[in-house]
């Protein structure tokens, strides 16, 4: 999802790039903490990255199911591999739009993914807001068939 | 009392209207079966005389291709060459006549409609029973010992349903396989009697990491070993040769890997095998490659540098790299582009009108 145009030594750079910019934004709290602190903070990039997209995936997903000759939005449960995907989509869809035009993209992305790891952030909200629109519409649970 | 039931003729139905009604199967008479295989054994004999091969030991594979050499067909499908197979192979197993004069069927399950299924359904679950009543008399006794001796199934798979069905000439469904393989696996949890029984229904599977051969271990002037294979991946061709000691460094087409493969990609699927045995640093290699791209050459080098080790390494690790995919050649190539299309799959753009 990150690579346009069969472009993947491009994506691959950012990844990385983000990586490294995580690390070193980890590392600058932890020279500026107090010792107590230092042990709670988390310098590993990639135990960063995989928590961070945890924190994304939504639980339970809407499906648009025709009845009537009107869509509802059912609540669905979702299987992991979409749940991964629906993480990562957002994370990157948000990194691309919600940036100021000179920012660059591994910077956004780890400024996204350290709040993500934080459950905190505009992902981890996308998130809360799918349940809660699952959560009401629960009456139209039993629309599902499968 | 008429004879004609028992009297089957050998039917064929010449057709002169457009509008056939429906043929009945063509049924083979015992005799009919017995002359052709006459004909056949006669047949061969003529053969191996015509080939100035020994007519007595004249094996089907030598029929094989000596029906080859005769007759040599241009025809791209292997089924409509010319063949000379034993008449028990070609045509259809039958059953005899279930019934008697009087019309009364010989076997106990015929209007069962199959009844040779279900009598073997009905055979297991007799000796599913008495395997229970010998173990309760044996607790009653208080003989009951626990030796379990479980019958070796590693190797060996059950009969699938086509098996099965060519064993009882019968058809049958997708339930009923699934009901007999459930009452096989009942068997064998109630104990370990029946062994033949059980047996007669399992086929051995071979082992598939055995069929991967293995390139002998050569040895240059300087007495270093090495050995040399080759990988293949789209349209790029490798031959890697690796030497058993070595520091790790690795050249293709001369150049050094660092310098050929500036992308660190292509560089991770060369050391995949080495990373994978633990031995990053400890061959050398020196490896050729023409064609393809940049990600092609890549995978390539790593499938003839996998294969290449395999001669260095023992036989489970080999097995372990099969599993991992690492001596698997990728089948994927260029998909053509059809014609009404732009590409391989992408159409044109459709307009309604």
């Amino acid at each position: 999802m990150m690579m346009k145009g069969g472009n993947k030594v491009l994506a691959r750079s950012l990844m990385t790039q983000t990586l490294e910019a995580v690390k070193r934004k980890q590392f600058e709290k932890f020279h500026a903490a107090a010792s107590e602190e230092q042990a709670n903070i988390e310098r590993n990039p990639y135990t960063i990255f995989h928590q961070a997209l945890k924190n994304c995936e939504p639980v339970i997903g809407l499906a648009p199911i025709l009845k009537g000759g009107r869509f509802y939005q059912v609540p669905v449960p979702l299987s992991d591999r979409r749940r991964r995907f629906l993480a990562m989509k957002w994370m990157i869809t948000e990194c691309r739009e919600k940036k100021h035009r000179r920012m660059l993209m591994p910077e956004k992305l780890s400024k996204e993914l350290l709040e993500a790891f934080h459950n905190q952030g505009p992902v981890v909200k996308r998130k809360h807001d799918l349940h809660k629109m699952a959560e009401a519409n629960r009456a139209l649970a039993h629309y599902r068939w499968w | 009392m008429p004879l004609n039931i028992l009297r089957l003729k050998h039917v064929t139905v010449v057709t002169t209207k457009k509008n056939v009604k429906a043929l009945r199967r063509e049924t083979y008479t015992v005799d009919f079966i017995k002359k052709q295989i006459e004909e056949f054994n006669i047949g061969k004999r003529h053969l191996a005389n015509m080939m100035g091969e020994d007519p007595e030991t004249f094996t089907q594979e030598d029929i094989d291709r000596a029906i080859a050499y005769l007759f040599p067909s241009g025809l791209f499908e292997k089924r409509a060459r010319p063949i000379m197979k034993h008449p028990e192979q070609i045509f259809p197993k039958q059953k005899a006549i279930q019934w008697g004069e009087d019309g009364r069927p010989f076997h106990y399950l015929f209007y069962t409609g199959k009844q040779s299924y279900y009598s073997l359904m009905h055979d297991a679950y007799g000796k599913i029973l008495d395997i229970e009543k010998h173990k309760n008399q044996l607790q009653a006794k208080g003989l009951f010992s626990e030796k379990n001796k479980t019958i070796d199934l590693i190797g060996s798979r059950w009969l699938i349903k086509e098996e099965l069905e060519e064993m009882l000439v019968e058809k049958l469904s997708d339930q009923d396989y699934r009901q007999f393989v459930r009452l096989m696996e009942r068997l064998l949890q109630s104990g370990a009697a029946e062994e033949e029984f059980v047996q007669s229904f399992r086929r051995s599977v071979t082992v598939q990491s055995k069929k991967q051969p293995i390139e002998p271990v050569q040895r240059d002037a300087q007495g270093m070993a090495f050995s040399t294979s080759e990988g293949k991946r789209k349209s790029a061709k490798a031959e890697a040769v690796v030497y058993e000691h070595g520091s790790g460094r690795i050249k293709v087409n001369g150049i050094d890997y660092l310098l050929y493969f500036p992308v660190l990609q292509d560089r991770e699927q060369l050391m995949f095998p080495f990373h994978f045995l633990d031995r990053l640093g400890k061959h050398d290699v020196t490896c050729t490659v023409s064609g393809g791209g940049r990600s092609a050459q890549a995978g390539a080098i790593r499938l003839a540098v996998a294969r290449a080790l395999c001669s260095f390494v023992t036989e489970e690790e080999v097995e372990w790299m099969r599993q991992a995919g690492l001596l698997t050649s990728d089948p994927r190539v260029r998909e053509r582009k059809k014609p009404g299309q732009e590409g391989a799959r992408r159409k044109f753009t459709w307009k309604k009108r």
